[in-house]
């Protein structure tokens, strides 16, 4: 019975994973626009580019008759004409007026199939005055289309295609969670019973809980660099976690300082106890008192507050269970080791 | 953004096809990461396998 289950979570632990690997990957994103060229305008008749990443937001039978852009200033909007489109961009053709609302130009794209793309900001008039958009520039609205997408990652602008990393940098932190949890049980046990087996199942949660936390933040890193633009940033969520790694691999500093002593299994679950309540105090309570440019802060993060629609969870609910599950199998790994490594040494 | 594209090779990798280089780099840590912490597992018990052996002997 043991051996089928054993299999069964173990097996369960691989097929989800592969499925979160070919589903993070092989999903597309939504169509979004991410420039416009030149994005700079004076007063006069001329062509922007509007680029978009994503999915194909067009055909190559569309026409671009189906397509519109309008671009807004202030709460005014102005006529321009779809002149070519391809699979990721809209040229179009613009007689920008003399006079704006507002000389920053927000753009809309009312697509078919696609529904309304926007970029913020797309362009800026340099010479134009502030009044009326002239009736002869103005547009009404598009009416808004059902966008028919399918299967697909929502767009955020920034993030981009990056929005996958959410299956795998925030599973990271879930699964380090899990494990440290496990730990801060078995340290209890083992202050309570005083036995070599609760201590050894603390050691081996702590090592393996450190692994994922140093990949929560080299990979948080790496995500960091291409969407805030800086390896690190002074943020109460990242210096909360690291602050976590750190405290943890003071535990390990512990153990190897008391070498043999006979009371380092009590210190040491002592350590690990203060080191899990630390842990949720810096990851889960402190970020939420601050303002932080990580996202997570509000309710229950990573369940709430990330803009996870349900394609994204359909893929991101299986990765956290799917990555607990390997970081229980590694633990469980690390821990017989431990074992025969201490009938071993005490034969 | 077109203006970054051109900063350098590395900038424009990342930043190239969306920002889906980043996820693939995210994914090579995770694996190279996981990869390090078994090799130094192997690398342990390979230490208690002689251990054991030269027990026996």
């Amino acid at each position: 019975m043991k051996g089928r289950w054993n299999w069964f979570w173990k097996g369960g632990s691989v097929l989800l994973l592969t499925y979160v690997v070919v589903r993070g990957f092989c999903t597309p994103l939504q169509p979004g626009l991410v420039s416009a060229t030149p994005s700079q305008l004076s007063v006069a008749p001329q062509v922007v580019d509007l680029v978009a990443v994503g999915q194909p937001f067009a055909t190559s039978e569309d026409l671009p008759a189906s397509f519109d852009v309008v671009l807004r200033s202030g709460d005014q909007l102005i006529r321009t004409d779809v002149v070519a489109i391809t699979p990721h961009s809209v040229r179009i053709q613009i007689d920008v007026p003399p006079t704006m609302p507002s000389r920053a130009l927000d753009a809309y794209l009312f697509t078919p199939a696609s529904g309304t793309l926007f970029l913020g900001n797309a362009c800026f008039v340099e010479d134009a005055a502030k009044g009326d958009v002239p009736p002869e520039f103005s547009a009404s609205a598009p009416d808004p289309q059902e966008p028919d997408l399918g299967f697909s990652f929502p767009y955020q602008p920034n993030i981009m295609e990056s929005i996958r990393n959410l299956l795998w940098h925030v599973p990271m932190w879930f699964a380090m969670f899990f494990i440290m949890g496990l730990g801060f049980v078995a340290s209890l046990a083992q202050l309570r019973t005083d036995s070599i087996s609760w201590d050894m199942r603390a050691e081996a949660a702590v090592k393996t809980g450190l692994v994922f936390g140093l990949l929560g933040l080299a990979t948080g890193s790496l995500w960091a660099r291409w969407t805030w633009g800086a390896w690190w940033v002074s943020d109460p969520q990242l210096n909360g976690a690291l602050v976590t790694v750190l405290l943890y691999s003071g535990y390990l500093v512990l153990r190897s300082a008391m070498g043999d002593d006979d009371r380092v299994g009590r210190l040491a679950a002592v350590y690990n106890v203060f080191a899990f309540v630390m842990l949720v105090i810096l990851l889960m309570v402190l970020p939420r008192y601050t303002e932080s440019l990580h996202p997570g802060k509000d309710g229950n993060p990573g369940f709430n507050s990330y803009d996870l629609d349900n394609s994204l969870r359909a893929v991101f609910y299986p990765a956290v269970i799917g990555w607990g599950a390997l970081c229980y199998w590694m633990y469980t790994l690390r821990l017989r080791m431990n074992r025969c490594a201490h009938h071993l040494l005490s034969r | 953004m077109n203006a970054l594209l051109l900063l350098n090779s590395l900038e424009g990798f990342f930043f190239g096809s969306g920002k889906a280089h980043v996820v693939t780099g995210v994914a090579l840590i995770i694996l190279a990461g996981i990869a390090v912490s078994l090799w130094r597992m192997d690398r342990r018990l390979s230490q208690l396998e002689k251990e054991s052996r030269s027990d026996k002997s």
